[in-house]
């Protein structure tokens, strides 16, 4: 196994491709083991970017610089927003923690509204509490121990995809920050990851039209999140093509011996 | 709470417009981000919606197919362009319940909540006029019989109206005639509510006020510098208190002649909303036709407005309920769309009922959800069962628009038997959601308690 952040420097999607050819050695005879192996270096490497992110923000905070305080929210928010597929899922209480929302005391959404309006005094606090819960976070995902269900990964994609189409054009979760673009590309990139990496190979063995109709649904949701302003976003094309993702990614269910994933809370 | 919202802006709200919108605290666009202005308020958040009752159904029958078409098309963000649909708004947006919607304020388009400039540059710059000339929302009730149409009476036809809101002010593609047939159908049928305090001549009912009955007098009463006119005789009591034409009443151009039937829901008044109250329309007259109303005469007139603007049952409190009812009607046009294999109408009303659906889950506030602590394991399930009938309701539009109706009708079979328990899904949670008072105290608490953070 590669190092956890050794692939930074490459582009999304050729990060991607880089952790599935990493894992490729460590082949066991179930496709869908091997899948959630290949995912969670992933995971890992974009928790840790969230973790990296608030460290920076502490420090920034600390230090009265509103900019870099800032920089750092949006850096930290990035990696959280990728691994989110796997946050709630499987890590159910520090996801609440961490992203609990509207006036939380802690986690990303206690620090928003005054790190944005400018008032570094008022996250000292939370600051450090989101360090602390994401380097538990990050502990806990690279014990070597811990393994991803494949069950749980499909019910995040599945839950995230359909999530990815909610209103955003009204603030979405993150108003004050106003990153809700970057929230849906992250997001978008996180299903992608989940998929290529944990279910496509087995999935193409199976049906390989329905691979093939997935990753092109992909492809179309990324294209409208990648649209550099949040006010060109075809919202109701967004929210139909994440429906017919998160439908599309029901349907694989059977063909890889699961059940329909869950997409409830 | 809601005055609390109009102090903030400086305005104040007539009793009418605050029972309408609901005593629900504003919840105004804070995002910079978005198409719509930052402090755009929609009243999309009322807990009380206007009630909207239909002639056909007052008159015992069950509406077309037609009507039901243009009730959902009405309610859907596909009719229009630009920013607009970009912000998810339809018809139903202002005309809320086939109502006006005092709580409507759009920052740069509004003078007061209320109005907007229709013809601004924000929703189509095509047609803006260069002017800031906003202008209130008014209720569709009755409308089949308040022609001509628009503030200015410039569209005889009801239709031509509706495509011009269409394309013009909402940058919307033309629509089809079936469309506009459909929405004209639906219109015309949205009845005035009644009112026991009026007799079906447009005179006061035996039961009313001493003080209303002096009013009617004044009313029907000659002008004392024109024996010829009266209020009555653009405000015809015996035909919905209009005289289908445009007036000049110094109010800076020719206007129609208002409807006082259920105008006490119908605030701000003038076609401007200039003023609130009935006491300041009625001044405004006394001084513009030098009536020479002594002060109790005019106390009178307001209470035979009052009387003659009154409705038994204005406004319906939200609940799970009303919801999932307007969520049947919009649905069912797929009953017709489906056998008829017309894809497109199934694509436009999979879009609208599944974003009915999910408003309705945004009711049931999330585990993360910092607002909200009783119930979770109830609001966990409600908001599965709201998102697999999204889901359920998107395979039927995908088979749709593959051509395989049959797939179409087998899931929208599936649809209708999830109905059942995601209804008692939704009911079990509903004392921890959003319909229940003081749930939704604490959760739009919380969104004020951050704003004023973000200040």
């Amino acid at each position: 196994m590669q190092s956890f952040f050794q692939f930074s420097y490459l582009s999304r999607g050729a990060l991607i491709a880089a952790f599935a050819a990493a894992t490729i050695s460590a082949a066991t005879a179930d496709p869908l083991t091997d899948g959630a192996k290949a995912y969670k270096p992933f995971a890992a490497e974009h928790i840790g970017i969230a973790l990296a992110g608030a460290k920076e923000l502490q420090a920034a905070a600390k230090g009265g610089d509103v900019k870099a305080a800032q920089a750092a929210w949006i850096k930290s928010r990035k990696g959280w927003e990728a691994a989110e597929p796997i946050t709630g899922e499987f890590f159910s209480k520090l996801d609440d923690a961490i992203d609990a929302w509207p006036d939380a005391k802690q986690g990303y959404h206690a620090i928003e509204a005054a790190l944005f309006s400018g008032k570094l005094d008022e996250i000292a606090a939370p600051a450090d509490r989101l360090v602390a819960d994401l380097t538990e976070f990050d502990k806990q995902i690279k014990a070597p121990g811990f393994t991803f269900a494949p069950q749980g990964l499909l019910n995040g994609a599945s839950k995230l995809a359909y999530e990815v189409g909610e209103n955003k054009s009204k603030g979405g979760e993150s108003p004050y920050a106003g990153t809700s673009l970057i929230d849906m590309g992250e997001n978008v990139e996180g299903i992608e990851a989940v998929f290529k990496l944990a279910f496509e190979p087995a999935l193409k063995a199976r049906d390989k039209k329905l691979a093939a109709a997935i990753d092109d649904k992909i492809e179309d949701v990324e294209k409208l999140v990648k649209v550099g302003d949040m006010k060109k976003v075809d919202q109701a094309a967004l929210k139909r093509n994440g429906e017919e993702l998160a439908v599309l990614l029901q349907n694989a269910a059977s063909k890889l011996k699961l059940k329909k994933p869950s997409i409830g809370e | 709470m809601r005055p609390l919202a109009r102090i903030r802006y400086g305005i104040a709200a007539s009793l009418a417009a605050m029972l309408v919108a609901g005593a629900a605290p504003a919840a105004p666009i804070v995002t910079k981000e978005g198409v719509l202005p930052f402090g755009t308020e929609l009243g999309e958040d009322a807990a009380a919606l206007p009630t909207e009752l239909f002639a056909t159904e007052l008159a015992g029958g069950e509406r077309s197919y037609q009507q039901k078409l243009g009730d959902m098309l009405f309610s859907s963000p596909a009719l229009f362009g630009g920013v607009a649909k970009q912000a998810g708004m339809s018809c139903n947006t202002c005309h809320a319940q086939g109502a006006g919607n005092a709580a409507l304020f759009v920052p740069g388009l509004s003078s007061r909540h209320g109005n907007f400039d229709t013809t601004g540059a924000l929703f189509n710059p095509k047609t803006d006029n260069g002017l800031f000339d906003p202008v209130t929302v008014p209720s569709l009730r009755g409308a089949k019989n308040l022609a001509p149409y628009g503030h200015d009476g410039r569209f005889a036809s009801l239709r031509d109206f509706i495509r011009n809101v269409v394309v013009n002010e909402f940058a919307g593609p033309e629509p089809s005639g079936g469309v506009l047939d459909a929405l004209v159908a639906y219109v015309q049928d949205i009845s005035f509510l009644p009112n026991p305090k009026m007799a079906s001549d447009g005179k006061l009912a035996t039961a009313t006020s001493q003080a209303a009955h002096r009013g009617e007098v004044v009313f029907n009463r000659p002008f004392r510098h024109n024996a010829s006119m009266s209020c009555a005789t653009c405000h015809q009591p015996s035909n919905a208190f209009v005289d289908g034409q445009v007036h000049d009443i110094g109010s800076g151009g020719r206007f129609k002649t208002k409807t006082l039937v259920n105008a006490d829901f119908n605030a701000p008044y003038f076609h401007d909303g200039r003023f609130d109250s009935y006491d300041q329309v009625v001044g405004y007259f006394d001084k513009h036709y030098d009536l020479g109303l002594s002060d109790g005469e005019r106390a009178d007139l307001v209470a035979y407005l009052d009387a003659v603007g009154d409705a038994s049952t204005p406004a319906t409190t939200d609940t799970v309920q009303t919801e999932l009812d307007e969520i049947a009607v919009f649905v069912s046009v797929l009953d017709t769309a489906i056998h008829d294999h017309n894809a497109a109408i199934v694509a436009v009303a999979v879009d609208t009922v599944g974003g009915e659906w999910r408003e309705l889950g945004e009711h049931y506030p999330e585990a993360k959800n910092t607002s909200v602590t009783a119930g979770l394991k109830q609001r966990g399930t409600a908001r599965a069962a709201v998102r697999e009938m999204v889901l359920t309701l998107r395979q039927v539009d995908m088979a749709a628009a593959r051509g395989d109706f049959d797939a179409a009708a087998e899931a929208y079979a599936d649809y209708r038997e999830q109905v059942a328990p995601a209804t008692s899904a939704l009911a079990a949670a509903e004392p921890f959601s959003l319909f229940d008072p003081s749930v939704r105290r604490q959760h739009f608490a919380a969104l004020a308690r951050l704003a004023e953070l973000a200040k």
